[in-house]
């Protein structure tokens, strides 16, 4: 089964079990028996879309209601029965600072074997677009629950099966996802894929492309080499910058690429991704593909208007 | 303002902006957008999946190790550019931008990084 399939099935699979419905029109999420109550609750919110209030109440009577959307939590507007609600309570919007107050409530409501149940109602759409709120994800990042059951069994198979992902070689924290791994993507997208709403003229690329391209671009390409393709082989700027670009393209020339292709919306089209921490000062990375010729080199400063102007003229 | 009327404004500025989103992409999800009409949610899906590529190994680590880490890609193709800028603060958070070549580019960075910064903190 693939990744990213994963979620599609838990949802398949939740629509079709059966609600239990309790006395008064709450449905019923987790049982007496269940372990893990708060894994029910948080998955009730991971699979609610569109602007819901969510009163999650427990048999002894304890209850909170969480504002939700998009699978995020905006904000707690009741809590009874629940000490410390207080200070979530009072926020007009969630937000990280009140995430572990938030966590410490829905522990104390989700009890471990101890029923659990929900009702929704809808809120105001005004409301729904004033916060962006907690991700569920983070709290059950943050709570070691998954959020999609069928992960814990199905994965285990899936992570001892080789993948062709490149390794990280940077600290985990520094990376952006805390989270899951990105769902694997075709490398090629498919034909029918759909096209972003992008202007419909469709150019191509003359062999000389990538050179007329960086050559364009002009001093702000510090330094810039091309391999593969007919221009390979041709490089300007200082040769240890050159010389570092060509040992990283000898090892991860098979991952640029496949990065190339996720990023890429035509298949056979050039392509290229400027990389940086502001992208109008400071460094950036520039990575280009057309044809069977790859482009890399690094940016110094500002250099998004000739970048632009470059690509364009590349074409010509 | 909301979240909508936000991008909405980007939208105002520059209008060679054809579609700003804003997305959760620990989740992979487009949270809201704006531009235009005939944009689908495949269209959306789509870009944010790039947007989660952009930010991806083997490119990231490249940039994390020469300079410190992105948080600004700008991808070029045969037919329009697109840009995704993350939060320095959430880096989860991001805007996923659809634009003409002809954009301003310097310009509009500026403007959607006070954007997100904005929608990011709630403001």
């Amino acid at each position: 089964m693939n990744r990213g399939t994963l979620p599609i099935i838990s949802r398949l699979q939740s629509l079709q079990a059966p609600a239990h419905v309790a006395p008064g029109g709450a449905r019923i999420i987790a049982a007496a028996s269940d372990p893990n109550p708060l894994a029910a609750l948080l998955r009730e919110v991971n699979e609610t879309m569109l602007g819901r209030a969510l009163t999650f109440e427990s048999r002894i009577g304890t209850n909170l209601t969480l504002e939700v959307s998009g699978r995020r939590v905006l904000r707690l507007t009741a809590a009874s029965g629940l000490a410390g609600a207080e200070s979530c309570l009072s926020e007009p919007a969630l937000e990280d600072a009140h995430k572990d107050d938030l966590i410490k409530l829905l522990q104390a409501l989700a009890v471990p074997n101890q029923e659990l149940r929900v009702t929704t109602t809808p809120i105001d759409r005004e409301r729904e677009g004033v916060s962006v709120g907690l991700p569920v994800a983070l709290l059950a990042d943050l709570l070691l629950v998954d959020l999609n059951p069928l992960a814990a069994t199905e994965f285990t198979a899936l992570e001892a099966m080789p993948t062709t992902a490149p390794s990280p070689k940077v600290a985990p924290e520094a990376r952006l996802f805390a989270v899951p791994d990105p769902p694997p993507v075709a490398v090629r997208p498919p034909a029918t894929a759909p096209v972003a709403p992008e202007a419909a003229t469709y150019k191509t690329a003359s062999a000389d492309f990538l050179g007329r391209f960086a050559r364009g671009t002009g001093p702000v390409l510090m330094a810039w080499l091309i391999t593969g393709g007919d221009e390979d082989g041709t490089t300007e700027g200082p040769d240890e910058m050159v010389s570092h670009l060509q040992g990283f393209l000898d090892d991860e020339a098979e991952a640029v690429s496949h990065q190339l292709d996720q990023i890429s919306t035509a298949p056979d089209g050039p392509i290229c991704i400027v990389l940086g921490a502001t992208l109008v000062e400071g460094h950036s990375v520039l990575c280009a593909r057309s044809g069977e010729g790859v482009l890399l080199g690094v940016i110094e400063g500002d250099g998004t208007q000739t970048l632009m102007q470059a690509w364009s003229a590349a074409f010509a | 303002m909301g979240v909508n009327e936000t991008l909405g404004a980007v939208i105002t500025a520059h209008p060679q902006a054809r579609v700003v989103a804003f997305a959760d992409l620990s989740a992979s999800m487009i949270l809201a957008s704006q531009g235009r009409d005939d944009i689908t949610q495949e269209h959306l899906d789509r870009l944010c999946l790039q947007a989660r590529a952009s930010f991806d190994d083997p490119l990231f680590s490249l940039s994390v190790e020469a300079f410190g880490e992105p948080h600004g890609a700008v991808v070029m193709g045969a037919d329009g550019i697109r840009v995704f800028l993350r939060s320095e603060s959430e880096p989860a958070d991001a805007l996923c931008c659809i634009c003409d070549h002809g954009i301003d580019l310097a310009a509009f960075v500026a403007k959607i990084r006070v954007t997100l910064e904005s929608i990011t903190s709630g403001g």
